[in-house]
C-alpha cells in the first residue's frame, strides 16, 4: 500500500505535460555550454595567479574582478558607460547598414560591379578602422564623430561584401521566373534579390557588428571620453587592474548578448525557416 | 485573360559565343506556328536548342535572327502574357506554397480576397491541400513541380511555356504529373509549348509533336497525335490506333539525331 501511495503521490506531483515538446537534447551551444569553458577559465586564471605568485597590480584575482564589477555597477559608472557604448554601436550599425546594403545590392546586381570592386574592398578591409583613427582624430578631433566614423567604416565593409555575395548566389532562374509572371526590376529586387541575399546580409551584419564592436572599443580608448573602451584605458593610468579586467569581461559578455539576441532571433525567423541554411 | 493567342516563329536562328570563345549555332531557320489553344510538345536530343527556342518565346533571350511574335506582337522581353514553368528551383524558397502560387496575381495587383480564392482553387486542383503554409524545402520533388505549375496557371497567361518541368522527378510521379497537366490543360484555354527529351512524354501531352534535329537545332518533322487531349488516358494512350506507330516514328527520328 505505501508503495502504491508513493506512486500516486508521484503522479500527482509530476508537472503536466507541456503542450509544446521540449527541446530534445540539452543544447551545448546555449548558456549552459558557455558555463563550462568559463568555469575552466576561472580555475586556470586562479591557478596561474596563485602558482606564479602574481601580484594584484599585475593580475587581479577572479574575486577582485567581481568586486570591481560590483563597485562599477553600484557607483553607476558601468550602466552609464554601457549605455554610451551600446548607443554608439546601435547608431554605427544602423549607419553601416544604411550605407552597406544599397552599395552591396548595387554591386551584386551589376555584372561587372563585383569583379571590379572586390579587390578594392579587400584593400579597404585590410586598412582596418583602427588604422583610420589617426586621420579621423585629425579631421574630427577627440569626439564622438571620430568614434562613429571608425565604427561605420569597419562595419560597412563586411555588410557590403556579404550583401554583394548574397545577391550573386541567387540563382538567375528565380528572377527569370518572376519576370515571366510579369514582375519588373523593382519587383524582382524586392521579391527575389533582397530575400535571396538575406542569409548573406545577416552574416554581413553579424560580422559588421562584431568588427564594429572591436573598432568601437579601440576608438573609445584613443578618442573617447566615455564608454567601455575609455573605462579600461583610463583605468590603466591609475593601474587599477581589477577595473581593467572587469571592463574586458563586460565587453565580451555584452557582445555575446547582442549577438545572441539579435541574430539568433533573426536567423530563426527567416533563414532557417526557409531551409536556406541547411 | 485566358483567351489563348497564336505564336509565330519566322526563320528564327540563334548564335552565341561560348565560355571558351567558340561560336555556337544553337538554332537555325526555325519556322513554326503554334495555333491558339494548341498544346505543342518539342522533343529532341539534349543540346539541340529546345530550351533556346522556349526562352526566345518567353522573351528571356533575343534570338540573333528571325522574328518571334505572340498574339500578333513582336516579342521583345518577358511578360505576364507568357507564363513559364522551369525545370528546377524556380519557386521561391522564402515563400510558402500559398504565396508562391499567388505570386503572379500579387504582381498583377489582384485584390487579396480574389487572390486567396484563386490560390485555394489551384491548391485543390494540384493536390496540395494541407501544404498551403509549407515552404518549398519541406516538399517532395513532385509537389514542388505542382506548385510551379499552379503558380503559372493561377496567373492565367494566354501562353504557357514549360521547359522539361518533370525531368527531375521519378517515373511514377512523372506519370501522375503528366495526367494532372492534361486535365488542367483542358480547364482553361492556353496555348502551350512543352519542351522535353522524353518522346513518350511528348506523345502523351502534345496535340502535335515537333521533332528537332541536333545542333544547330532545326525542325525535322512535325507529327500529329490523332487522339484529342480530352479523350486521353495515360499510359493507355500508347495502345490507341495510330499512336503507337507515331510514337515509334518519333523515337526513331530522335535516335537518328543522337546516333
Amino acid at each position: 500500500m505505501p508503495a502504491a501511495r508513493k506512486l500516486e503521490g508521484r503522479r500527482a506531483e509530476s508537472p503536466p505535460r507541456p503542450a509544446v515538446p521540449r527541446r530534445r537534447r540539452p543544447s551545448l551551444s546555449g548558456p549552459y555550454g558557455f558555463l563550462v569553458p568559463l568555469f575552466l577559465l576561472l580555475i586556470g586564471w586562479a591557478a596561474v595567479k596563485g602558482g606564479f605568485g602574481l601580484a594584484d597590480d599585475v593580475v587581479a584575482s577572479p574575486g577582485q574582478v567581481a568586486g570591481a564589477l560590483w563597485a562599477l555597477v553600484e557607483t553607476g559608472v558601468l550602466p552609464a558607460f554601457v549605455s554610451v557604448s551600446m548607443g554608439r554601436l546601435v547608431l554605427g550599425a544602423l549607419l553601416a547598414a544604411a550605407v552597406g546594403l544599397p552599395v552591396g545590392l548595387l554591386l551584386g546586381l551589376t555584372r561587372y560591379g563585383a569583379l571590379m570592386f572586390e579587390p578594392f574592398l579587400r584593400f579597404l578591409q585590410a586598412v582596418s578602422g583602427i588604422a583610420w583613427l589617426p586621420l579621423a582624430i585629425i579631421w574630427f578631433g577627440f569626439t564622438d564623430r571620430t568614434i562613429l566614423v571608425v565604427i561605420v567604416y569597419t562595419a560597412a565593409i563586411p555588410v557590403i561584401f556579404n550583401t554583394m555575395t548574397g545577391v550573386r548566389t541567387v540563382p538567375p532562374v528565380y528572377a527569370q521566373a518572376v519576370s515571366t509572371l510579369g514582375g519588373g526590376r523593382l519587383r524582382t529586387l524586392w521579391n527575389v534579390y533582397l530575400p535571396g541575399a538575406l542569409p548573406g546580409i545577416v552574416v554581413g551584419l553579424r560580422l559588421g557588428i562584431g568588427y564594429g564592436w572591436r573598432a568601437l572599443i579601440a576608438g573609445e580608448m584613443l578618442a573617447g571620453k566615455s564608454g567601455l573602451g575609455f573605462l579600461i584605458f583610463d583605468a590603466r593610468r591609475f593601474h587599477v587592474i581589477d577595473t581593467i579586467m572587469a571592463g574586458m569581461v563586460v565587453i565580451g559578455l555584452l557582445y555575446l548578448v547582442v549577438d545572441r539576441m539579435i541574430f539568433g532571433a533573426l536567423e530563426r525567423l527567416t533563414v532557417r525557416r526557409w531551409g536556406v541554411l541547411r | 485573360m485566358d483567351s489563348a493567342v497564336e505564336i509565330t516563329l519566322e526563320d528564327v536562328g540563334h548564335a552565341f559565343t561560348d565560355d571558351r570563345g567558340g561560336a555556337v549555332r544553337a538554332l537555325d531557320g526555325v519556322d513554326l506556328t503554334v495555333r491558339d489553344g494548341e498544346f505543342v510538345t518539342v522533343v529532341g536530343p539534349s543540346g539541340c536548342g529546345k530550351s533556346t527556342l522556349l526562352k526566345a518565346i518567353a522573351g528571356l533571350l533575343r534570338p540573333t535572327e528571325g522574328s518571334v511574335r505572340c498574339g500578333g506582337r513582336e516579342v521583345t522581353g518577358p511578360g505576364h502574357d507568357r507564363g513559364m514553368v522551369f525545370q528546377d528551383l524556380a519557386i521561391l524558397p522564402w515563400r510558402t506554397v500559398r504565396r508562391n502560387i499567388g505570386h503572379g496575381l500579387e504582381i498583377q495587383g489582384v485584390p487579396r480576397a480574389e487572390r486567396e480564392r484563386r490560390v485555394a482553387q489551384f491548391v485543390e486542383l494540384m493536390n496540395l491541400t494541407g501544404f498551403e503554409d509549407r515552404y518549398p524545402h519541406e516538399l517532395s520533388g513532385g509537389m514542388k513541380q505542382r506548385v510551379a505549375v499552379a503558380r503559372t496557371w493561377a496567373a492565367e497567361p494566354p501562353v504557357i511555356l514549360m521547359d522539361e518541368p518533370f525531368a527531375a522527378v521519378d517515373a511514377q510521379t512523372r506519370l501522375t504529373l503528366q495526367a494532372e497537366l492534361l486535365r488542367v490543360s483542358l480547364l482553361t484555354t492556353h496555348t502551350l509549348v512543352f519542351i522535353t527529351h522524353n518522346t513518350e512524354e511528348a506523345v502523351f501531352l502534345g496535340d502535335r509533336v515537333v521533332v528537332m534535329s541536333r545542333r544547330p537545332g532545326r525542325i525535322k518533322e512535325i507529327v500529329d497525335i490523332p487522339v484529342p487531349r480530352a479523350d486521353r488516358r495515360l499510359p493507355e494512350l500508347l495502345g490507341e490506333p495510330g499512336v503507337r506507330e507515331r510514337a515509334d516514328h518519333i523515337l526513331r527520328l530522335v535516335r537518328e539525331e543522337v546516333g
